[in-house]
Order: C-alpha cells, then structure tokens, then sequence
C-alpha cells in the first residue's frame, strides 16, 4: 500500500473531523425525514429508534437471548466452522504447495471445489446434516476453506527462489527448507486469507442463521423481517456490521504484531 | 517432459479415484441412500433432463439460469455504474472523500447476506429486492477498489504530467484512472462473485425462480440429485461470468503484462 500520499496540509485533521461529524449529521437527518414520511415511514424506522433499540437490546431480549447472547452464538458458530477450515486448509495449501505428487493429486479435487460459491452449499449442507449446528459448521468450513487453502497455496509457492536457492546452497536439508523458508514467506499470505475467508465465514454465519436457526443475529434480522419490524432489521444489520469490523481490525492487529517484518517492508 | 506426463498421470488419477469412489459408494455398495448421496451418472441425467423438464419446481434449467443471470447482471451493472465514479471522485476530491469515506466505512463492513431482509421489507419478494441486494454489495466494493485504485497513483506521475502543464482533469483521465483501472477490474471480479453468491442465496430465501430457488426447491423434495446439478450449473455460470470479466479486463487494461 502506498501511504505516502500528501494531500493534506496543517490543521486536515480537525477538518477532517468537522467533516466527519457534517457527513453524520446530514445522513441522520435525511433518515429521519424520510422515516417521517407517510407510507415509506411505515416501514423506516427513525435512526434514533433504532439506536434506543441497539441500546435496549443489550438488556432486553429479542426473542429468548439478549444482544450479546445472539453475538455469542453466531461468533461461536463461525470460530467452529472457520477452526475446521484452518486445520484442513492451511495444511492442505502446504501440501500442495511444497509436493510436486501432492499438488498432482489434490488439486484437481480442489479445483472442483474452488469455484463453487460458498452459500450454494446450503441446500446440501441440510441434506446431509440437518438443520442443527452441524450443517452450519460445514457450510462455514466450507466457505473459509478455500480462500484460506488458496492464499497458503500461493504463499508457499512464491517463496524467494534467491533464498531457497540460498539456503540450498547452505545445505539446508527439505526439512529445514520448509520450516526457515517456506513457511515464514507463506505466512502474510496466510494471514491475508484469513482475513478474508473471516469476513467469507461471518457472511456465511448469517446465511446459515437465515435459513434455519433459533438464535444469533442472523435470527435477528431474519426474525424481524418476518413480523415486518424493520427496527430490529436495521438493529441487527447494526450488530453484524460492528462485529465484522471489529473482528477484522483484530485480525489486522495480530497481523501487524505477529509479520511485524512484512508490514514495514511495505 | 517426463515429470509433466507423470503430474498429468497423477492428476488423472487423483480425479478418476474420486469419480471411481463416488460410483462406488453409490451405485455399486449402496453404502449412502439414493436420498443422501446420488450417484454421479444420476447427476449428469438430472442435469442433461432438466433443460427440458419442469418439474418439480415449474421451470426449465434455462429459465431458471436466466432469471437468475437477468438479476445479477442488472444488480452488477448499476452497482460498477454508479460505484466506479463515486470511488474515483472520494479519491480525488478531497471534501467528497472526507463527506463521503464515513458513511461508507459504516455501510461497508455489512456483508451484502445481511440486506437481504430490509430490501425483502422494503421492495417486497419481487425482483426488485433481490437486484437491491446485489447492486448494494456491488455498489460497495466497486467504490473502495476505485478509491484505493486512485489513491495508489505514482506521485511521480501526477508531477510529470503537471511540470507539463496538464490540467486537474487531464492528470485524472490520463494518469489516474488509467493506472487505477487493475484495481477497479479487482473490485468487479470481487464484487461478481460475491453478487453471484448473494443472488443465489437470497433466491433461497424469497423467490419463485432462479437457480437458488431451484436447489431449494429440490432440498425440500429431498432431491439431492437436482441439488447438486443445480450446484454445479450455479459454479459454471460462475465461472463463466469471471472468464467474461478477465477477457474484458485483458482487452481494457493497458500494460498490466509490464509488471
């Protein structure tokens, strides 16, 4: 990433802000108005009702759990199905990276499943499981599985020929070549798929939640939809949001303190 | 030239194992029910008889296909229509960016699933709601890709073409755009995955047609068989459409080989 851009002179920040706090007020205003409106209104909540109703979800059920109930299941949903998609994919990606006979036999099987977009795997995620948890773990493994076999993948495989051919030269045996080389230059891509098959799996927590479920906050929205309450909707589109955004500035920071040498190379 | 017939043999091998053993469990053992598992020669007929046959959900393959591509294609193309220039414009107009950039880092983390449910409220189980969805999730991503696409341009760039005397304008259309246009083509093949993806599950959730509807339809018949041939029709078009893409891209982009 290019940070080097200078377009900006003393004092951006505040202006910046001002700007920021302009922007906020006019989209709440222009929500509101509409929300007065007579046969839209109906439907469009007041953006101040939907933040009393933010607020009061964390203390008040919605259905049978309050706010931080539903983001727990959702949450504990996704770090299920995302772990089985780590465990199976990173290896997976090395495997095929580092073995000639292993990316031969693998990466045809893989290459069907690659493409498949990860939510059309719901009808048979069902079928051969149920509509109990188990079905959703698999979808979401499912979703998270190939972008984080891909980047692994790719990682492995671009290592630096001059430092492998280096580290030969060394005499470094395959196993040292693996576990100094190989890896450590996988490892930002590794992180770059996690981050992306993260927000892959959280979308496809709330599809899953969607389709069949009794809690989380794709019940939410969903159960809202269901009796026309578009103040829950919006409180639960509110909720997936802000989960999404902190879950992956978390994964940034691990990022920055764990590959600290790939970030300021950048 | 060995070691590659030896890869080829190898990858032959590896698919023709997994058909073999697909087969096997199916057909040969019966070891999952029919319901659970069909066997691959009853995917291929159900795919090659559903271009013709309506039944179970009162459409032919191809209607299907085509009520779902219609949508997406309507959905996708407002979205890189109207997501293109307001990406350029909050890169390159500083009060657009700093109006902008926060409401759309509110709007952005929201995968475009969790739309699925205000535009149903809003527009209704038509049609109207599903391209919603979709131009949203277009929509966003095409505008952060255009953004960080101009936001990357060289500075050294910008100075050349303005030591020459061109314009604010010119420095956008010559230099900018041009040498944001990898970014933006990132974006729209981005963004036509996630809006295949997402057309394919809202029709799960609210259609009476499309493909998703279809491979819903038939999980509630418990025809697993339809499920998958509509699974494997939803991952070829797919597939298509990116194919599509990257050839416009290739023709589009210039200098992308120099790299």
């Amino acid at each position: 990433m290019n940070r080097k851009k200078k377009r900006s002179f003393a004092g951006s920040r505040t202006e910046a802000l001002v700007y920021g706090i302009l922007s906020l007020v006019i989209l709440l205003a222009v929500w509101h108005l509409v929300s007065l409106g007579g046969r839209i209104g109906k439907f469009f909540p007041s953006p101040f009702l939907v933040i009393r109703d933010f607020a009061n979800a964390f203390v008040h059920a919605i259905g049978r759990n309050t706010m931080l109930e539903h983001i727990f299941f959702s949450l504990r949903r996704v770090l299920v199905g995302f772990g089985l998609g780590v465990v199976v994919g990173i290896p997976l990606g090395l495997v095929m990276a580092c073995s000639k006979a292993g990316r031969a036999f693998f990466m045809p099987l893989f290459s069907i499943v690659r493409p498949i977009p990860g939510l059309a795997w719901i009808p048979l995620a069902i079928l051969w499981f149920g509509l109990g948890e188990q079905s959703k773990y698999f979808l979401i493994c499912m979703t998270a599985l190939v972008g984080i076999t891909m980047q692994t993948f790719f990682g492995a495989l671009y290592a630096d020929p001059v430092l492998i051919g280096a580290a030969r030269m060394l005499g470094a045996g395959k196993f040292q070549l693996f576990v100094h080389i190989i890896l450590p230059s996988a490892i930002p891509n590794i992180f770059a798929g996690l981050q992306g098959s993260f927000a892959g799996a959280w979308c496809a927590v709330i599809a899953a939640e969607m389709i069949r479920s009794d809690e989380g906050t794709g019940w939410i929205i969903f159960n809202g939809m269901n009796y026309a309450n578009t103040a829950q909707v919006i409180v639960g589109m509110v909720a997936i949001g802000l989960v999404g955004l902190i879950a992956s500035t978390l994964l940034k920071a691990l990022e920055r303190r764990l590959c600290a040498w790939n970030i300021q190379g950048k | 030239m060995k070691k590659r017939a030896k890869y080829l043999l190898l990858s032959l091998f590896s698919l023709g194992l997994f058909i073999f053993a697909w087969y096997l469990v199916t057909d040969i053992l019966h070891t999952f029910p029919a319901q659970a598992l069909p066997s691959p020669t009853k995917v291929v007929l159900t795919l090659v008889k559903k271009f013709t046959k309506k039944a179970p959900d009162g459409g032919t393959l191809f209607q299907h296909i085509w009520a779902s591509l219609k949508l997406a294609l309507y959905g996708f193309s407002l979205g890189a229509v109207i997501g293109i220039p307001v990406g350029i414009l909050m890169a390159w107009y500083r009060k657009a960016d700093l109006l902008v950039t926060p409401i759309f880092h509110f709007l952005r983390p929201i995968p475009p699933i969790a739309w699925i449910p205000l535009m149903l409220v809003f527009f209704g189980i038509g049609q109207t709601a599903k391209a919603a969805v979709i131009f949203v999730s277009t929509v966003t991503n095409c505008i952060l890709n255009s953004y960080i696409g101009i936001k990357q341009t060289k500075d050294v760039h910008v100075w050349v073409a303005r030591t020459f005397g061109a314009s604010n304008g010119r420095i956008l259309f010559k230099v900018a755009i041009p040498s944001a246009l990898p970014m933006v083509f990132a974006g729209l093949s981005l963004s036509m995955n996630l809006a295949w993806m997402s057309l394919v599950a809202a029709e799960m959730l609210a259609a009476d047609k499309g493909l998703g509807y279809m491979i819903q339809y038939a999980r509630m018949m418990a025809r697993v068989d339809l499920v998958i041939a509509g699974m494997v029709m939803i991952t070829i078009i797919g597939a298509i459409l990116n194919r599509i893409l990257s050839a416009v891209e290739h023709a589009v982009v210039k200098g992308r080989h120099m790299q």
